[in-house]
């Protein structure tokens, strides 16, 4: 069991950071993370992060992989970071959907028309570069490796097209 | 950019439907931008290649959308402060520092803001009851923007938005209504009733958080999602309203009845008050302009038109005063010349 790094009670808070590829792990627990100014949040949202049998000390506080969006930072703000924050934080996410649209979970209304095909494929090339840039900065040279094919093809699927 | 204040006002109805008690209606639409982060975590270079997409279409010559577009940082302060008076922008777009702007239309009635919470909100408001007309409004302003610019979207959740309150279709409708009537009778709890079971928020004039003024509520929908938006707007305007005009009337009805007198020397003691005072501040300006508007409804008062008292009701705000009276305005000159006002427009 991961232990709190000011005291020996259990940690259930995880912040992990990477600034400048310097990879660092803070690990509190309720009281010092508390006093630390983080946010634990409210006792339903903070269920998110541990199991029936409770405390799940393995869990790190994950962040949005596109915005590095957190569930603290979401709380304070009620607003999340970007579209992929969504995915992300699925399971956390269903239960304040549900709670603020009614147990609504299903969108029924219009939807955009037919996108065009040159903003989809520029939009499409801007959010891989993005990914790039991170995988690149976070040394995940596989991942780059593969985001780089898929950018050449689509380079190459705008050229056939006379683009 | 020339606006001109006496043009357009909201809350301006000749004759239009409902427009006893309802004061105006709003559509507003949140859209975002695939494949960018949303406002708050977005850097200042996101933020000019979101406003310069937007620009690129509202900026075209032949776009049928006609919007003029202004730099939020170029429009000067106090056309910014009538903007929000007029609701045309919200005090957030109004606040920020980061690059944002707004489309406006040249009847100042549709809007659409860039970098507010969303990177977008499209906006249309029209006085008495116009549900449909302004929802048509937006829906033709999102069409326009959807052919060039995609739009974050997810089959289960709709328009993906910042705050989850607005996923789904990201529609708010809503209506100003003045309730004068089932306040006196002491009703107003049955409006209360009816709109959470519709599930319909209830606030003051000034939106979220605010108290009442003037006996003036502006109802919403609360969910976005799970309904299509013709039927948002139908919860509204077809359930919600007809019962709650209703009940308004009958109690104006009543209380001429039953209370003439006391309506009569609310209702021209509000207008001798108006007349006379030297200084007014906003709370007991609109609240003399709501007793007299009841007035006017019930045919207490003829020589008083409905829609003069509907733009009073916009005009005596500080950034339409300081825009009449002078720049610098402190607080006390404001309310010196909202009196000034005020008896201006009554005296015509």
């Amino acid at each position: 069991m991961t232990t709190c790094d000011l005291c020996d009670k259990p940690a259930i808070f995880h912040d992990v950071r990477i600034v400048n590829n310097v990879h660092s792990t803070t690990h509190l627990c309720a009281e010092h993370a508390i006093n630390a100014g983080f946010d634990v949040g409210p006792v339903d949202l903070s269920l998110a992060f541990t199991n029936s049998e409770g405390v799940n000390d393995e869990q790190c506080v994950k962040s949005c992989q596109d915005c590095g969006m957190t569930i603290p930072q979401y709380k304070k703000s009620s607003l999340l970071g970007c579209p992929t924050c969504y995915e992300t934080f699925k399971e956390e996410l269903f239960p304040i959907i549900n709670k603020v649209q009614n147990n609504n979970s299903q969108h029924v209304g219009r939807a955009p028309s037919q996108m065009n095909v040159d903003v989809n494929r520029h939009l499409q090339i801007r959010r891989l570069l993005k990914k790039l840039e991170s995988a690149v900065s976070q040394e995940q040279y596989e991942q780059a490796a593969s985001l780089r094919d898929q950018l050449k093809e689509l380079h190459e699927s705008g050229d056939r097209h006379g683009n | 950019m020339e606006i001109n204040p006496e043009q357009n006002c909201p809350f301006n109805s000749d004759h239009v439907p409902f427009d006893d008690v309802v004061l105006s209606s709003r559509a507003r639409l949140a859209r975002n931008l695939e494949g960018f982060p949303f406002v708050n975590r977005s850097t200042t270079s996101d933020c000019m290649e979101v406003t310069s997409l937007v620009n690129q279409i509202c900026s075209q010559e032949d776009s049928p959308i006609s919007l003029q577009w202004v730099d939020m940082d170029e429009l000067d302060e106090i056309t910014t402060e009538m903007f929000v008076e007029r609701h045309l922008i919200s005090s957030l777009l109004a606040t920020s520092s980061h690059p944002r702007a707004i489309a406006v239309g040249p009847e100042l009635s549709r809007s659409v803001m860039v970098n507010e919470e969303d990177h977008i909100r499209i906006q249309s408001i029209r006085p008495g009851l116009q549900l449909n007309e302004v929802r048509e409004d937006v829906h033709k302003l999102d069409l326009s923007i959807e052919e060039v610019i995609a739009y974050a979207f997810d089959e289960q959740l709709g328009y993906i938005t910042a705050c989850p309150t607005n996923l789904g279709t990201g529609a708010r409708f809503s209506v100003m209504l003045h309730l004068p009537g089932l306040r006196i009778i002491k009703d107003l709890q049955r409006v209360h009733q009816a709109s959470e079971g519709m599930s319909l928020a209830i606030r003051g004039y000034r939106g979220e958080g605010s108290g009442t003024i003037a006996d003036l509520f502006q109802v919403s929908n609360q969910m976005t999602l799970g309904e299509t938006e013709q039927q948002l707007c139908n919860i509204l305007s077809e359930e919600f309203l007809p019962p709650v005009i209703d009940w308004e009337r009958k109690a104006r009805l009543r209380i001429a009845e039953e209370q003439s007198s006391k309506l009569d020397d609310q209702t021209f003691r509000a207008i001798g008050l108006l007349q006379n005072a030297r200084i007014l501040s906003p709370e007991e300006a609109m609240n003399c302009l709501g007793s007299i508007r009841l007035g006017i409804c019930l045919d207490r008062i003829k020589n008083i038109d409905l829609s003069a008292i509907n733009r009073l009701m916009i005009e005596i705000h500080p950034g339409h005063i300081k825009r009449k009276y002078g720049q610098k305005l402190s607080v006390d000159e404001i309310n010196r010349h909202r009196s000034d006002l005020i008896r201006e427009k009554l005296d015509t």
